[in-house]
């Protein structure tokens, strides 16, 4: 099993309409800085990994990075991580966090799931599955099937990921595993923050 | 699709490993497919044997100077390969292999299947299993497996991964008034698969609902495209095993971990509109109330003769989204009217016909609510009080099924020895009844449409 790399799934993505936050990758320190001042603070730093882990796990990830002073530290702490191809750097967002994903069944084909995320989807497990296609009618179906419907915003731009998402499993045969987790929901916008795409 | 009549409707049956010894498995065909020897011809087939239940017993399947429409397998695995050439040779209809020894047993089995499957697909002939308990199609008297009994004919159809829960399922039916159209264990799937079955059904004139056990598919995405089709015309009903996640794969995303076998067939389940149960028990229940009642609007009426059960029902109801009609102004006048309901009767939908009720309360009850144009389906309650006319209440419920055939009926008789009577009336008359309140509720959730 394999990973895809961050330009490649920023172009998958991108190519089924699924919407990225605004990231950039870095490769030095100065670099990170100028992509800082075009994003704007706060902001969210994290590696891109070459191989499958669990970012947050191995300190991965750092959040509400407000200034030149505290991207300098992070950076220096994330660079210290091996095998990665950057730093992510990625504005940060505030809202619901849903996770989406996909998982390839040898009986049934690409199974996408939907549910809140956070510690919601760990512990709760409250999420909905179906197999794609999955139409824009199940789509909204596997939404409200949730029971934590009623705190979620935005619906529609959720509904229009989820049928975007089952066109690229379809599409995209070789795919095993999809993870966009989490993705951030807001009255404005629904964004996938994080995205984990393993072939 | 394959054409399968000369399996499910055979007008001459071949028994290869027929036997006479109690107790074994060629005893068994032979006793139960003997049944059916007034409407097809049967042969029995055994080098070692001279006769068998009284008939004669022919070397091989070659020795039979007729056409055989169906072959029943039960000799020991190793020789099968040469017994279905015979078969093969013989251009037979359709096969059963009962015998078991194939894939479910490791990997010199599964070589022996795929041997199997190759021989049968050449020679055009459809085959079930191996490692089957064979069918039953009681409505033609045909009984080809060895279960202990055969069952009642009815209108559920069972299609069974398992061989014997099947044989469970028959004795347990003997008790209860439903019956079957047909009885299918599959096993191993070495050629004819689930979705063939369900296929078949579909025209099959006697079945209205199908019931199925599955522990796994065979090809996923060839049955999510034949139940789609199926579930238009027949509600299927699926039990599924296989919830705990041993032997897992592992796997590098929470969704792949989330997503377990059970949770992805469930979702196949619900996109294709399959009704999923998690008991044996629901299965049937499920069944009974599909295969006696037509479907209606979200709409229903209660009427009880116990004002707790009336409110345990009206919880279960809307803990399922069922939704409880009022009662409007002429159906409370023809309460009120009546002169025949206590004084205490709640006037609203559960209604609450009192304890001490006679059979008159129910009549008047049923029939004001069931008149009530927006009250789609009805739920009778009946606790067991000293004067409750039990017979009495299922017959007025019988003539009222008859009377408003387009509205479902199901009823909660609750009680034991005393009520058996009412309840046998009721059953008689199509309408599923239930010990117990919630059960009562999921049969009516359903029906909705």
């Amino acid at each position: 099993m394999a990973l895809l790399n961050f330009q490649e799934t920023k172009k998958l993505l991108q190519k089924y309409k699924i919407p990225l936050c605004q990231t950039e990758i870095s490769k030095s320190k100065e670099q990170a800085i100028k992509i800082a001042e075009k994003i704007g603070y706060p902001l969210v730093l994290k590696i891109a990994p070459l191989k499958i882990v669990h970012k947050t796990k191995i300190n991965g990830v750092k959040t509400e990075i407000k200034n030149e002073k505290e991207l300098k530290k992070a950076w220096d702490d994330l660079s210290k991580l091996k095998e990665t191809e950057g730093i992510l750097i990625q504005k940060m967002l505030s809202g619901r966090e849903v996770i989406l994903g996909i998982k390839k069944d040898p009986q049934l084909g690409m199974v996408l799931m939907f549910g809140l995320g956070g510690i919601f989807v760990e512990v709760l497990k409250d999420i909905s599955f179906r197999i794609c296609p999955v139409s824009k009618k199940q789509a909204e179906k596997m939404v409200k099937e949730i029971k934590g419907y009623p705190v979620l915003v935005n619906i529609k731009q959720i509904i229009e990921i989820i049928v975007n998402l089952s066109k690229l499993a379809q599409k995209q045969k070789k795919i095993k595993e999809i993870d966009l987790n989490p993705v951030i929901v807001n009255e404005k916008k629904a964004l996938v923050v994080d995205a984990k795409i393993v072939v | 699709m394959r054409n399968l009549e000369r399996i499910f409707n055979p007008k001459s049956i071949a028994v290869l490993g027929a036997k006479s010894e109690p107790k074994s498995v060629g005893w068994g065909l032979m006793k139960n497919v003997l049944n059916g020897k007034t409407k097809r011809k049967i042969f029995a087939v055994n080098p070692n044997k001279k006769q068998v239940f009284g008939i004669k017993c022919l070397p091989g399947i070659k020795s039979i100077n007729e056409t055989i429409d169906l072959a029943i397998i039960a000799v020991p695995a190793p020789i099968t390969l040469k017994v279905v050439k015979e078969c093969c040779e013989k251009k037979i209809g359709g096969l059963i292999i009962i015998s078991s020894g194939f894939a479910e047993r490791g990997e010199k089995g599964q070589i022996l299947q795929k041997k199997i499957t190759k021989m049968v697909r050449q020679a055009k002939i459809p085959l079930i299993g191996p490692n089957v308990l064979g069918i039953i199609r009681p409505w033609i008297n045909l009984n080809a497996s060895f279960a202990p009994a055969t069952p009642a004919t009815g209108k559920i159809a069972v299609v069974s991964q398992s061989g014997a829960l099947i044989n469970s399922i028959i004795d347990k039916s003997l008790l209860e008034n439903y019956g079957f159209s047909t009885l299918i264990s599959y096993g191993n799937e070495a050629d004819l698969e689930l979705s063939d079955f369900l296929w078949w059904l579909k025209q099959d004139k006697e079945t209205k609902v199908i019931a199925v056990y599955l522990e796994g598919l065979k090809n996923g995405k060839k049955f999510m495209k034949i139940a789609k089709e199926v579930v238009k015309s027949k509600p299927i009903i699926i039990i599924k095993a296989g919830r705990s996640k041993r032997g897992a794969a592992a796997v590098s995303t929470h969704t792949a971990s989330l997503a377990g076998n059970y949770e992805i067939y469930s979702a196949a389940f619900k996109q294709i509109g399959i009704i999923q149960v998690e008991t044996v028990e629901q299965l049937f229940d499920t069944a009974k109330s599909l295969a006696w009642q037509p479907k209606c609007k979200n709409n229903i009426g209660i009427i009880t003769n116990g004002g707790g059960c009336g409110v345990l029902t009206a919880d279960y109801c809307d803990e399922l989204g069922i939704k409880l009609a009022k009662l409007n102004k002429a159906t409370l006048k023809k309460l009120a009217k009546s002169k025949k309901m206590h004084f205490a009767c709640s006037k609203r939908n559960p209604l609450d016909i009192i304890g001490d009720a006679l059979s008159v309360r129910y009549k008047i009850g049923i029939e004001a609510l069931l008149s009530q144009k927006d009250i789609y389906g009805l739920i009778v309650i009946q606790t067991l009080q000293i004067m409750t006319e039990v017979e009495k209440n299922a017959k007025i419920i019988g003539r009222a099924k008859k009377k408003w055939p387009k509205k479902p009926i199901i009823c909660a008789f609750l009680g034991g020895k005393i009520t058996k009577k009412g309840i046998e009336i009721l059953e008689k008359n199509k309408i599923p009844n239930y010990p117990d309140l919630k059960r009562a509720v999921r049969a009516m959730k359903v029906l909705i449409i």
